[in-house]
């Protein structure tokens, strides 16, 4: 079996062929950042007009390089991410997707964003050991779940205010740094000393929920009152802080609960100190650590055609009237 | 009128949010201008506290709206959370809708509400947040009250 996927949710025109045996056939990925970078965000509308303008032509290169017709593909089904996300982005591929299902007499499945993400690093390391524990941190989203196996996600704790990538963002913003945050952070902090500012650790008690926000305003408050600190010196102190909070919670995670992988997901996956911090958690537990590659970590349609196949085998194709749900939360997929 | 209450943390921001919450009327607009970090999500999470929503209100900047069922006497059943922060035009405001949305029993919170100033002017309520040297924050709500409603911001500055 091999599915189309397709991914529009934010400000990446995807498009992916992806067989059932979670081999990529193809994986085609237009980002329209540096449109946004130059207004510090992604600009909403910008991203709806970019991906109408890139949709098709991301599609039949995706088709091509997978060896397929481009006019008439022989593919199985067409998986589409249905949300959460920006709405008039999510429109452009749901409709993309239902285009084509009817012009090629296809089944078109909708797929949540989030489980995409949890099946990315599946397409790296098929045989995966169960239970696996995922820290997914993002621009939209943070949170730690713990897998029995595909599909089946426990939500162990999540932010109760900023998502992790939407923090570095702000900060970045707020530093006069460029968009996206993070890697503008983490190349800094390289040169930085974490010690310069003390930063407030947040959500020091037992359970597995995150918050980014007090740590922002910490930042705010911090670079407000000693107007001469080196930038370097404040993003290597906030990105300490972060990382320590999320490694915190692996960790009370790993000891509590029967893990036999632990993996990284999302676009903050690509962030160095969280890389380093994970696989040495992993050693320390003794179990295998999975940091997708950069591609991976990022949006992209691969991994929605990979969901899209374990959501299409186990609960059928969706109905040509399915709408795209911008808040479409990860525990009401079933 | 302009009214204005002090808050010495983030709980006393919150408070100020649930007071404000329970002053609300379905079709409410209200707008939150401040730096970052300056309170305007605690304060909307304290609003949705007063408006009785039970779920979780986190950042909304990344969906740009979220949508909360309320639980109240008020007549209030949604609270539409909007995020301006990547909103580049007032166009863009307009598209999201909100003032259409609030005619049907909701109230909306906008963050980084300086562009949807111009789309929603007088009718909205707008609240600024000035942070200080002690940290403490000065929240200052102007709006155009007929007069049941400014003894009722009144009060709000008092508590």
């Amino acid at each position: 079996m091999k599915v189309l996927g397709i991914e529009t949710s934010c400000d990446e025109t995807a498009a992916s062929v992806v067989d059932d045996q979670l081999h990529v056939h193809s994986s085609v990925i237009e980002s329209s950042l540096d449109e946004h970078r130059a207004f510090g965000g992604v600009v909403p509308e910008l991203a709806g007009r970019a991906h109408v303008m890139m949709i098709s032509s991301v599609v039949e290169r995706a088709l091509v390089e997978a060896g397929l017709d481009p006019h008439n593909p022989a593919i199985d089904a067409i998986a589409v991410t249905s949300g959460p996300g920006l709405i008039g982005s999510l429109l452009v591929g749901l409709a993309a997707a239902k285009g084509y299902a009817l012009a090629w007499g296809k089944p078109f499945v909708g797929v949540h964003h989030l489980e995409g993400h949890l099946f990315a690093p599946l397409l790296e390391m098929p045989n995966l050991p169960w239970p696996m524990l995922t820290l997914l941190v993002s621009g939209g989203h943070s949170m730690l779940v713990l897998q029995s196996g595909p599909g089946s996600h426990e939500i162990l704790g999540e932010t109760i205010d900023d998502a992790a990538g939407e923090a570095y963002d702000k900060v970045a913003r707020w530093l006069g740094l460029g968009y996206p945050g993070g890697p503008e952070i983490d190349k800094l902090a390289q040169r930085g000393n974490a010690k310069t500012l003390q930063l407030p650790k947040s959500m020091t008690g037992e359970g597995y929920d995150l918050s980014f926000s007090g740590l922002k305003t910490a930042v705010v408050r911090a670079t407000e009152k000693q107007g001469d600190l080196a930038v370097e010196d404040v993003a290597a102190s906030f990105q300490g802080a972060v990382a320590e909070q999320l490694l915190r919670k692996v960790r009370q995670a790993l000891e509590k609960n029967e893990v036999k992988a632990l993996s990284l997901a999302g676009g903050v996956a690509a962030n160095s100190a969280l890389r380093q911090g994970i696989s040495k958690l992993a050693e320390e537990f003794g179990i295998p650590a999975l940091l997708p590659s950069m591609q991976m970590c990022t949006d992209n349609a691969a991994m929605i055609a990979a969901a899209g196949i374990y959501r299409f085998q186990h609960q059928g194709a969706s109905h040509m009237n399915l709408s795209a749900n911008p808040n479409w939360q990860l525990v009401d997929v079933s | 009128m302009t009214t204005a209450r002090t808050c010495f943390n983030d709980e006393a921001t919150q408070s100020a949010g649930e007071d404000f919450g329970k002053l609300l009327r379905a079709g409410d607009i209200i707008l939150l201008t401040g730096r970052l970090g300056a309170g305007k999500t605690t304060f909307t999470k304290g609003i949705a506290r007063g408006l009785g929503v039970t779920e979780r209100v986190t950042s909304p900047t990344f969906t740009m709206v979220r949508q909360h069922h309320c639980h109240n006497q008020q007549g209030i059943e949604m609270l539409h959370h909007g995020d301006m922060y990547r909103i580049e035009s007032a166009g863009e405001v307009a598209d999201l809708a909100l003032g259409e949305l609030v005619e049907e029993n909701g109230v909306a919170i906008v963050e980084w509400g300086e562009l949807a100033a111009e789309i929603f002017g007088p009718r909205a309520i707008s609240i600024h947040f000035e942070v200080h040297e002690d940290e403490s924050r000065t929240l200052s709500a102007h709006g155009d009250f007929d007069e049941d409603r400014r003894s009722e911001f009144a009060k709000w500055a008092r508590l």
